[in-house]
C-alpha cells in the first residue's frame, strides 16, 4: 500500500522515522535522553531488540518498503555489545546493505545510519535523533521507483 | 547458624557479593550509607582498558540488585553495634529518614523540578554539578527514590514551603519521618566499604587548592557525558575548554610527607584512560602525563599506556614535582617540576590540571572497625587475616571486598568479592537456602493457542503528571480501544503501584485477556515487574509487551502534545500488533550435575578445588606432571613473607589429599570435553587408565603459566651458567641453600627482560619486580656484603604493601633506570661479565664487573593451550592466555556459561590474587552445584530444521557456543543421507538474535523479536496509521 503525502508536504514535511535500539546500550541511552528532559523531534519510532545484532536487513528493507522515510540502528560502541560481538555482525552487515540501497535501490544513503550510543549518551541520543531528523526534512520524503 | 549475610557498602564490591551469595543460597542485607547503590563505579566514565562505558555495564547488575528477592536493599542505612560470632551476629541497624516514603515514590522527579531552594552543589558529580534540597543522586540511582536533604529543606528547617508535598501526586512526602533503629540476625559479615580520594587533604604544594586543579575523580565526572558539563571537557573556572591538560601521577601516594607511602595502583591506568578519552573530545587539547614509575601491569595495560602515546599523542614527561601554582590572572597553572631524565628544573603551563591523587580508606573506615571489633593495617585499610588470604578480616566470620581492603582495580575487586561469597558459602554450606525465599506462583497458568483469538489489555499510565501533561492520555486511550482485538483499555495514575499490580490481575480475569500490554516508563526497570504479575493472574510472561511512552515520549517532547500523543498512540498501536502474534514460551529447568573438573592443580587449581569440597561437592583435580604444586615447587620462600614455598605447599596439598570429596588425578591429560553447562563428559587419560570418564556440572581451567626462557638473549644459554633466570636462581637455592655464593661479590639484575617491547611479548608480567625484589632480599640475608645492583625500566610495586618492602630494598641494592631504546650491553670476560648501561635519569654511562646476572623474564602461557581451549569450546587473546568473559565485571567466567577461570591461566599473578580468584572462581561454579539446576530464558533462538541449509553462519556468529551444526540422518525411500543442520542449546542461548539475523535463508527465528513480531510493528507504524486516519 503506498500512502499520498502530497498534502502533508504543503504544509510541513515531517519524515516517518524508524528507530532500531539494542537493549542494553542505546535503549538506555534513549531512556536517559529521557530522564535528563532532552528535547528531540518526534518522527521517530523506537523499536527495541536485545542486540543491534538482531536487526536483520529485511527489516530495514521492509521499512524503507512501507513508506519510511529513514533508518536508524542504534547499538553499543564496538567493544561494548552485551553480547559480546554482536554489533560487530552488525557493522558488517550494515555496509553490505547500504551498498544494496545505494546501488540497487537507488536510495540516498544518508537515509539509512547507524550509530552506537552508550547508555550514558542521552545528550547524544537527542543530538543524534535531531540532526537525523534534519536531514531527512531535507532531502525531502523517500519516493520509491 | 544464619544462613543470612551482612554486607556493607553498595559499590561494585558489595553489590557483586550481594548476588553471588544470594545464587550460593543465601539472604543478603545490603546495608548502604548513601541513598543508593552503585559507589565509585557508577561515577566513572569510562573503564579502562576497553574504554566500556562505565555505567553502562553497571547499571544491568544495580538493578538485578534491586530486584533481587533474595537482597534487602538498605540504601541510607548504617551499621550501629554488632554482637555475636562467626555464624550469629547480631547487628543493630540505623534507619536514616529519607522525608520520602520509598514505598510510595515513583522517581518521577516533579518534586525536585518545583523544589524552590537554591541549587548545592552534587555530591555524586564531585560537586562540580547542582542538585536541590530534594533530589535523586544520580538518574540510574537504585532504588529510584528520592531523599530530601534535611539541613536544607525549607519546610524541616523553617516550617515554610512544602511544594513538594503538594507537587507529589504519590503521596510520598513524609517530612515527618524519624530515625528507626532495628535488629537483624546474620551468619556472616561483608566490609565492602571502598574508598575517598584525596582533595583538600593534599598539602598545598599540590595546588588543588586552584579552581582549575581537580582530582582524577572530579576529572571523571568533567568527561562524563551525563555529567555537570555534559561531557564537554571544560575547566571549571571559566567554562571554557582547556586546551593544555596537565595529568599529574602520584600527586601525593608513594609520599610519606602526605603520609600516604603506598601505591594506589590504578591511577597510571586511568590516567591513561582519562588522557585518551580527552583527545577523544576535544581534538584541539593536548594531553601532558608528568608520571614517576609506570605502573600497569595487567592484561593489555601496557599496551594501553603505549597507545596513549603512539595514536593519541598523548605526551609522557618522567619528572619529580616540586610544586603547582596558580597565575592568578588567567586562572593557568604554572607545574615546576625536576626533569628525571635531565635532572634540571624546569616549569609547564597548563589550562587544566588533574591530579591522581592518593586513594585512601573510606573516613569511617576507624569508626566501622571499631564496631565491627577488626583490625585497621597501617594504612588504615581493613587487615586481612593473613597475606595469602585477603578476604578474611581480622575476626572470624568477616570478610573484606574490594577496595576497603587495598588498593585494587575492578576486576580484581569483582574477583575478590566471588571470592567471599564462595568462602561465606563454605563457612555456612549447612544453611544454604535455609533462609532464602523463591517465588512460587500459585495460580495455574491458563492455555493459549495460537488459534485463539487474541483478547488484548492495554494499561496506559499518565505516570502522575509526567505522561498525563504532554500527552492526550483519554484521546489515547479512546483510540486504542477501537483496534481490533483490543478487548479493553483503560488509564490510570500510576501503573506500578500495587493497587495497579491488583486491578492488572483483575482486568485480565474480567475481560478474560490473553495478551496484555502497559504504556508507561522504561521496560529496562519495569517490564519484569508487570510480567510477574501477569504470572500471578495465570498469563505467561512472554504474553506482556511493554511501551514506553514516558522517558522516550512524554518526556522529550514537553513542548508538543499533539505530536507526542500522536507518537504514544502509534507506540501503542504498533505493540498492539506484535501482541497479537506473542506466543507463551517455556523455561525450562535443566539439571546439573553435582560436580566440578579442575584442570590444573598448582596452587589456583587446589584452593579451587578445596573450595568446592568444602561445600560438599565432588571435584576431579587434573593435573598434568607427577605432583601438585605447579610453579611453587620451584620456589623457594615466598613474597613478601619470608615464608618457606615448600612448607605453604606441603600444607596445601595434605589438605587436598586429605579431603574425601577430591579425587586427584597426577600425570593425567584431558583427552576429550563433550556437553554443555550442567552435563559435561570429560574423557582422560592418567597413569593407570587411558580412558577414564568422568561425568561433570562445571569446569575450571587452572592451568597455570611458565617462565620465559631467554635464549639467546642477554648472553643467557648453558654456556654460561652465571647467568639465570629468577626461577632458576630459587631453584639454586633451594638445592644448593648459600654456599656457592661464597666467591661471588656483586649480583646484577636485569628486569623487563623479553617484556614490555615494541614486539613480541609487548606485556608487562606483573609479578617479576616483586618477585626479583623479593630474591634480592634473601640473596643480601645469606650474604650481608654482597653488591647488588638492579637494572630496570619502571617498578611494578603496586600492592599496599609492596610500595614499602621496595623502599627497603633501596638500602640493599643500588638501582639504574634503563630505557628501551638503549637495553644494557653484556660482554663475558675471564671471569665475570662486564656490563655497560646508560643510566637514563641522569643520561650516564655506567660500565662495571659483575660476577652473577640474573635475568628477570615475563610469566608466559603454558604449552599447548590451544589445544585445551579448542576442547573447551573457549579463546584464548593475543597473548596466548585464555580470554575471560569481561574484563571488567566478568573476569572469572568465560563466554561460554558453566566454564570458569582463575589464577595465571588468566593472567600473571602473584599467590595472593591466585587464591582470590581460585576461591572467586570456585564460587561462580558452585552457584550452579548448589542450585542444582538452571532455568533457562525463554527468549531464545529457534531453527526451524526444514529451512536449514546447514550452512554454519550462525554457528560461526555465536559467541556463546550456543549454536552448533549437527549431523542428521535423512531417509528418503531407501537411502540413508546424512545431512547437517543448525541446532540451538537452549541451556547456552543468550537471545541475542544475531544468529537470526545472520541466517540466509530465514530458518532461525528469535522468539519474542521474531520476523513476523518486528515485521507487524513496522506495517502498522507505516500503513495502518494512515488508515486509523
Ligand atoms: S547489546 Fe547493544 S549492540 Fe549488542
Amino acid at each position: 500500500m503506498s500512502k499520498s503525502k502530497s498534502k502533508e508536504i504543503i504544509k510541513e514535511f515531517e519524515p516517518e522515522l524508524l528507530v532500531f535500539c539494542c537493549n542494553w546500550c542505546s535503549y538506555a541511552g534513549a531512556d536517559l535522553a529521557g530522564v535528563s528532559r532532552f528535547q528531540y523531534p518526534p518522527n521517530i519510532r523506537i523499536i527495541r531488540v536485545m542486540c543491534s545484532g538482531r536487526v536483520d536487513p529485511s527489516f530495514v528493507l521492509k521499512a524503507l518498503k512501507d513508506g519510511a522515510d529513514g533508518v536508524l540502528i542504534s547499538g553499543c560502541h564496538i567493544g561494548d555489545c552485551h553480547y559480546i560481538s554482536g554489533n560487530e555482525y552488525t557493522r558488517d552487515r550494515f555496509d553490505r546493505l547500504h551498498s544494496i540501497i545505494i546501488q540497487q535501490l537507488g536510495i540516498d544513503p544518508k537515509r539509512v545510519r547507524l550509530e552506537w550510543v552508550s547508555a550514558s549518551e542521552g545528550k547524544r541520543f537527542a543530538e543524534v535523533i535531531t540532526e537525523f531528523t534534519n536531514e531527512i526534512k531535507e532531502l525531502g520524503p523517500l519516493k520509491l521507483q | 547458624m544464619e544462613g543470612s549475610v551482612l554486607v556493607i557498602g553498595g559499590g561494585i564490591a558489595g553489590i557483586q557479593t550481594s548476588l553471588d551469595l544470594t545464587e550460593l543460597g543465601f539472604k543478603v542485607y545490603l546495608v548502604e550509607k548513601t541513598p543508593s547503590i552503585g559507589g565509585r563505579m557508577a561515577q566513572l566514565d569510562k573503564t579502562f582498558p576497553t574504554n566500556d562505558c562505565s555505567l553502562c555495564i553497571l547499571a544491568p547488575k544495580m538493578v538485578e540488585v534491586g530486584r533481587n528477592p533474595n537482597i534487602e536493599l538498605m540504601t541510607y542505612h548504617e551499621v550501629l553495634e554488632i554482637a555475636g560470632e562467626a555464624g550469629n551476629f547480631t547487628v543493630k541497624i540505623l534507619k536514616k529518614p529519607r522525608y520520602v516514603d520509598e514505598s510510595k515514590c515513583k522517581g518521577c522527579g516533579d518534586c525536585a523540578s518545583k523544589c524552590p531552594k537554591i541549587e548545592v552543589p552534587r555530591l555524586f558529580d564531585m560537586n562540580l554539578g547542582k542538585r536541590k534540597s530534594i533530589y535523586i543522586p544520580f538518574p540510574q540511582a537504585v532504588p529510584p527514590v528520592y531523599v530530601i536533604d534535611p539541613e536544607l529543606c525549607l519546610k524541616i528547617t523553617k516550617g515554610v514551603c512544602g511544594v513538594c508535598q503538594k507537587v507529589c501526586k504519590a503521596d510520598a512526602i513524609d517530612y515527618e519521618q524519624k530515625p528507626i533503629e532495628f535488629e537483624i540476625k546474620v551468619g556472616a559479615i561483608v566490609v565492602a566499604t571502598g574508598f575517598d580520594m584525596y582533595g583538600e587533604e593534599l598539602s598545598k604544594r599540590w595546588g588543588y587548592q586552584y579552581e582549575n586543579v581537580v582530582n582524577a575523580l572530579e576529572y571523571e565526572r568533567i568527561l562524563c557525558a551525563s555529567g555537570p558539563y555534559e561531557g564537554h571537557v571544560l575547566r571549571p573556572s571559566d567554562k571554557e575548554e582547556p586546551r593544555n591538560i596537565a595529568f599529574i601521577q602520584c600527586a601525593g601516594s608513594r609520599d610519606r610527607q602526605e603520609d600516604v607511602p603506598y601505591c594506589s595502583s590504578v591511577c597510571c591506568m586511568y590516567t591513561a584512560k582519562e588522557a585518551i578519552i580527552t583527545k577523544e573530545h576535544s581534538e584541539n587539547s593536548e594531553c601532558y602525563v608528568f608520571r614517576h614509575d609506570l605502573r600497569a601491569y595487567g592484561k593489555n595495560f601496557y599496551e594501553y599506556t603505549q597507545r596513549a602515546q603512539d595514536e593519541y599523542g598523548v605526551t609522557y614527561f618522567q619528572t619529580k614535582i616540586s610544586k603547582i601554582i596558580e597565575d592568578s590572572k588567567t586562572n593557568d597553572l604554572v607545574i615546576h617540576y625536576e626533569n628525571l631524565q635531565t635532572g634540571k628544573i624546569e616549569t609547564f603551563k597548563a589550562n587544566l590540571v588533574v591530579l591522581a591523587s592518593p586513594l585512601v580508606p573510606k573516613k569511617d573506615s576507624k569508626e566501622l572497625a571499631k564496631i565491627l571489633g577488626i583490625e585497621l593495617d597501617k594504612y588504615g585499610f581493613f587487615k586481612e587475616q593473613s597475606y595469602y588470604n585477603k578476604s578474611k578480616a581480622s575476626k572470624k566470620g568477616i570478610f573484606l571486598s574490594g577496595f576497603a581492603q587495598g588498593p585494587m582495580d575492578i576486576p580484581e575487586t569483582v574477583a575478590g568479592s566471588s571470592g567471599v561469597a564462595s568462602e561465606i558459602a563454605t563457612l555456612l554450606s549447612s544453611e544454604k537456602f535455609s533462609n532464602t525465599e523463591e517465588k512460587i506462583i500459585e495460580t495455574p497458568e491458563k492455555e493459549v493457542k495460537p488459534s485463539d483469538e487474541p483478547r488484548i489489555g492495554v494499561l496506559i499510565c499518565h505516570c502522575g503528571i509526567n505522561i498525563g501533561k504532554y500527552v492526550d492520555v483519554p484521546k489515547v486511550v479512546e483510540k486504542i480501544n477501537k483496534l481490533p482485538n483490543v478487548t479493553h483499555c483503560e488509564d490510570n495514575m500510576y501503573s506500578c503501584s500495587s493497587d495497579s499490580q491488583e486491578r492488572i490481575k483483575e482486568m485480565i480475569k474480567e475481560y478474560n485477556l490473553n495478551r496484555f500490554i502497559v504504556a508507561s516508563c522504561t521496560p529496562r526497570t519495569h517490564e519484569p515487574l508487570f510480567q510477574e504479575t501477569c504470572e500471578e493472574a495465570g498469563l505467561n510472561k512472554y504474553l506482556f509487551e511493554m511501551v514506553n511512552i514516558r522517558d522516550q515520549c512524554s518526556w522529550v517532547h514537553m513542548k508538543e502534545k499533539e505530536a507526542a500523543t500522536q507518537k504514544a498512540e502509534d507506540l501503542i498501536r504498533m505493540a498492539v500488533s506484535k501482541a497479537r502474534l506473542l506466543k507463551p514460551q517455556n523455561e525450562e529447568n535443566l539439571k546439573i550435575e553435582p560436580s566440578a573438573l579442575v584442570i590444573g592443580g598448582g596452587i589456583s587449581g587446589m584452593t579451587a578445588a578445596l573450595n568446592i569440597a568444602n561445600q560438599g561437592f565432588e571435584v576431579h583435580l587434573v593435573e598434568k606432571e607427577e605432583e601438585l604444586g605447579g610453579i611453587l615447587n620451584n620456589l623457594y620462600e615466598l613474597f613478601p613473607n619470608e615464608d618457606k614455598a615448600s612448607d605453604f605447599l606441603v600444607e596445601n596439598i595434605e589438605k587436598v589429599e586429605n579431603h574425601k570429596k577430591i579425587k586427584t588425578y597426577l600425570h593425567s591429560k584431558i583427552k576429550d570435553i563433550k556437553g554443555y553447562i550442567g552435563n559435561y563428559n570429560i574423557s582422560l587419560s592418567t597413569l593407570d587408565n587411558d580412558k577414564l570418564e568422568l561425568k561433570v556440572g562445571t569446569i575450571i581451567v587452572a592451568t597455570g603459566a611458565q617462565e620465559l626462557k631467554p635464549e639467546g638473549n642477554f648472553l643467557y644459554s648453558d654456556e654460561n651458567p652465571k647467568i639465570m633466570t629468577q626461577l632458576e636462581l630459587e631453584q639454586k637455592l633451594t638445592k644448593d641453600g648459600d654456599k656457592w655464593l661464597k666467591d661471588i661479590k656483586r649480583i646484577t639484575t636485569i628486569l623487563c627482560v623479553n617484556s614490555r617491547q615494541k614486539e613480541g611479548i609487548t606485556y608487562c608480567s606483573n609479578i617479576c619486580c616483586s618477585v626479583a625484589l623479593k630474591n634480592i632480599r634473601i640473596l643480601k640475608e645469606m650474604k650481608p656484603n654482597l653488591e647488588m645492583i638492579v637494572l630496570y625500566r619502571d617498578l611494578q610495586m603496586a600492592k599496599k604493601e609492596f610500595e614499602d618492602f621496595y623502599r627497603e630494598r633501596r638500602q640493599d641494592a643500588m638501582f639504574i633506570r634503563y630505557s628501551l631504546n638503549n637495553l644494557p650491553s653484556i660482554e663475558k670476560k675471564n671471569n665475570n661479565y662486564h656490563i655497560n648501561v646508560i643510566n637514563t635519569n641522569l643520561q650516564q654511562e655506567l660500565e662495571f664487573d659483575t660476577d652473577l646476572i640474573i635475568l628477570t623474564t615475563p610469566l608466559i602461557p603454558e604449552d599447548n593451550m590451544d589445544e585445551l581451549a579448542k576442547m573447551l569450546k573457549v579463546p584464548l587473546d593475543g597473548t596466548g592466555f585464555f580470554l575471560e568473559a569481561h574484563v571488567k565485571l566478568r573476569p572469572l567466567d568465560f563466554a561460554t556459561d558453566g566454564i570458569f577461570l582463575c589464577g595465571c591461566a588468566q593472567w600473571p599473578k602473584n599467590i595472593q590474587d591466585s587464591i582470590s580468584q581460585a576461591n572467586g572462581a570456585a564460587g561462580r561454579a558452585s552457584r550452579f552445584l548448589s542450585a542444582g539446576e538452571i532455568t533457562t530464558s525463554g527468549l531464545i533462538s529457534e531453527v526451524n530444521e526444514a529451512l536449514c541449509i546447514g550452512c554454519g553462519k550462525c554457528e560461526e556468529v555465536c559467541p556463546y557456543q550456543a549454536v552448533e551444526l549437527r549431523e542428521i540422518e535423512k531417509t528418503f525411500e531407501d537411502i540413508t543421507i546424512s545431512i547437517k543442520k543448525s541446532y540451538v542449546n537452549s541451556a547456552l542461548c543468550k537471545g541475542c538474535g544475531t544468529c537470526g539475523a545472520t541466517c540466509p535463508v530465514g530458518a532461525i527465528s528469535v522468539k519474542h523479536y521474531d520476523f513476523d513480531q518486528i515485521g507487524v510493528m513496522i506495517d502498522s507504524y507505516l500503513l495502518e496509521k494512515t488508515q486509523a486516519e
